[in-house]
């Protein structure tokens, strides 16, 4: 198979985001002025740049967390078809979300009065796993990330930072989805545990999944992107290999 | 539980079509006299309450719709319309039931009604008085559910009853007290155990945990979360409270003096509101 065979899993295309805050005299905020992207199967992409520049919000766009303003969002599904998340139903969009697109936040979000294992385990399911698999994968994935086995059925409410975030790292990996959405998956992790999480995420990739992911330290995106897409004032300012984007930052940014 | 692709939605089960409830003289100015813009849903002139009006929504097996909104908002009336306890004044509410057929609620007679309320569908009032008759024991409620769907035999009867009251975490022993000596969190999980009796497709939650103390609430929500996840049923969440609402429903739609002014997916109804009304409803829901 050639490269060129390799059709694109997203296709952002003239991506625009602004709120009106009516609470707030009505003011508008733009921070998504116009952005095109393509990430392919197994590619790792990286979004770089500072606070403020829109890379939360273009996760949030493409998983509808945000309802996008105007453009295109192209998710190639398992089927091979093509649906633009951008105007697809809410009921539709329930239904990728989970085995064709997946989310990890910073924060654990996870329903309350569960404990991790139950929480990893279910989001197999969600996607399609039968639950004693799921379960056996939880496992494995906890074990991974090196979560203590007595905290498995604890309310993961008493967890630490480092931990939750761990515990919702396993979750949005477990049985990946075809697109995976990373925002700052690894910010609270200490250095062996924050190794481990890594080397899960570079696994993704080598399986054919496609990453789209917010890092804050380049160390992160040296490691694992095969692209690096930098942002400034929700808008794309540059582009290409991390070793070439990355050092035009190194001056500013470390 | 069947799966299915993503484009290959579950058919509906539940689907809402321009269902309307006015109390009051109804005429073509009552309608632009109320609503969110006018900030009321009474009409001035006539005295008219367009208690809802214009909504619509459909509901597959497996998933839960919310409905959210303040007091007054017309969330109740839409539950009570679908479930045929008034009478709706305009648009139809088709249930799709288990041998397939397709009946419109709003257009059928009472005791057509009564049987559908039987078997494919079923309400969790936030007051347990509502759902239950609080002079007879819990195991009689159920039971009772039971005969209405044509139960006969005393033992399958009690030991489905019981079975049940299991199921929804009600101690077996006290299966034969009367309900009126149970504490608000029992009788929800009593209400819970007769609507589920006969298997419904369809089941309307109206404030299941309203009233409760935190703790209890807690209780009696993880159940019926893992419930809806169980069985697959088609659920209607109907809530003021935004907690409730993303722990059960993954759509909804939000409701404002009788009209709805926003849909869609929770998170998103939680993390980007677009109407004024919602932003204003999550706003205070965060305080």
């Amino acid at each position: 198979m050639t490269t060129d065979l390799v059709l694109p899993v997203l296709r952002v295309r003239g991506l625009r985001k602004h709120f009106i805050l009516h609470n707030v005299d009505g003011r508008r905020v733009d921070a998504l002025h116009g952005i095109d992207l393509d990430v392919l199967p197994g590619e790792h992409l990286a979004l770089a740049g500072s606070s403020g520049a829109g890379k939360s919000t273009l996760l949030r766009c493409i998983y509808r967390t945000y309802l996008p303003s105007e453009g295109e969002v192209h998710l190639r599904l398992t089927t091979g078809h093509e649906v633009d998340l951008a105007t697809l139903s809410d009921a539709e969009m329930a239904g990728v979300r989970g085995s064709e697109l997946g989310y990890v936040s910073q924060f654990l979000r996870a329903e309350p009065r569960r404990g991790p294992l139950d929480i990893v385990a279910r989001a197999g399911v969600a996607r399609g796993m039968d639950l004693s698999d799921a379960r056996d994968a939880a496992a494995i994935a906890l074990k991974r990330l090196n979560i203590d086995e007595a905290l498995w059925d604890v309310y993961a409410t008493v967890l630490s930072g480092g931990e939750k975030q761990r515990v919702n790292l396993a979750a949005g990996t477990i049985s990946p989805p075809r697109l995976l959405l990373l925002d700052e998956p690894v910010s609270a992790l200490d250095p062996s545990n924050r190794e481990a999480a890594l080397d899960l995420i570079a696994d993704l990739t080598s399986h054919g999944v496609g990453v789209l992911a917010v890092f804050h330290d380049l160390e992160a995106m040296e490691r694992l992107a095969t692209r690096v897409v930098l942002m400034a004032d929700g808008l794309i300012s540059a582009q290409g290999p991390p070793t070439q984007i990355l050092s035009t930052l190194t001056g500013v940014s470390r | 539980m069947t799966s299915h692709s993503p484009m290959e939605r579950a058919p509906w089960v539940l689907k809402v079509e321009n269902l309307g409830k006015v109390f009051g003289p109804m005429d073509s100015g009552v309608l632009t006299e109320t609503g969110p813009e006018i900030g009321t849903s009474k009409s001035p002139r006539t005295g008219t309450v367009v208690a809802a009006w214009d909504v619509n929504f459909e509901v597959a097996a497996g998933e839960a719709l919310g409905v959210i909104g303040e007091s007054g908002s017309g969330k109740s009336t839409v539950m009570r319309a679908i479930a045929g306890d008034h009478e709706a004044s305009h648009g139809a509410v088709w249930l799709r039931t288990r041998n397939g057929d397709v009946v419109n609620v709003a257009a059928i007679p009472d005791s057509a009604r009564r049987a559908l309320r039987v078997d494919e569908l079923a309400v969790v009032y936030q007051d347990a008085a509502e759902g239950l008759d609080l002079g007879v024991t819990a195991g009689g409620n159920v039971a009772d559910r039971l005969t209405a769907a044509g139960w006969r035999n005393f033992a399958e009867i009690r030991h489905r009853a019981a079975h049940l009251l299991g199921r929804t975490e009600v101690p077996l022993e006290r299966m034969d007290d009367i309900v009126r000596q149970f504490s608000g969190g029992m009788r929800q999980r009593v209400q819970l155990a007769k609507a589920l009796a006969n298997n419904p497709p369809i089941v309307l939650f109206d404030e299941p945990t309203t009233g409760l103390d935190a703790s209890v609430a807690a209780g009696v929500l993880d159940l019926i979360r893992d419930l809806l996840t169980e069985l697959g049923i088609a659920a209607v969440v109907v809530s003021h409270d935004f907690s409730v609402i993303e722990m059960l429903t993954t759509r909804c739609i939000v409701m404002h003096h009788g009209r709805v002014v926003e849909e869609g997916l929770t998170d998103q109804l939680l993390e980007d509101p677009l109407h004024p009304y919602s932003q204003r409803l999550v706003a205070a829901a965060r305080t």
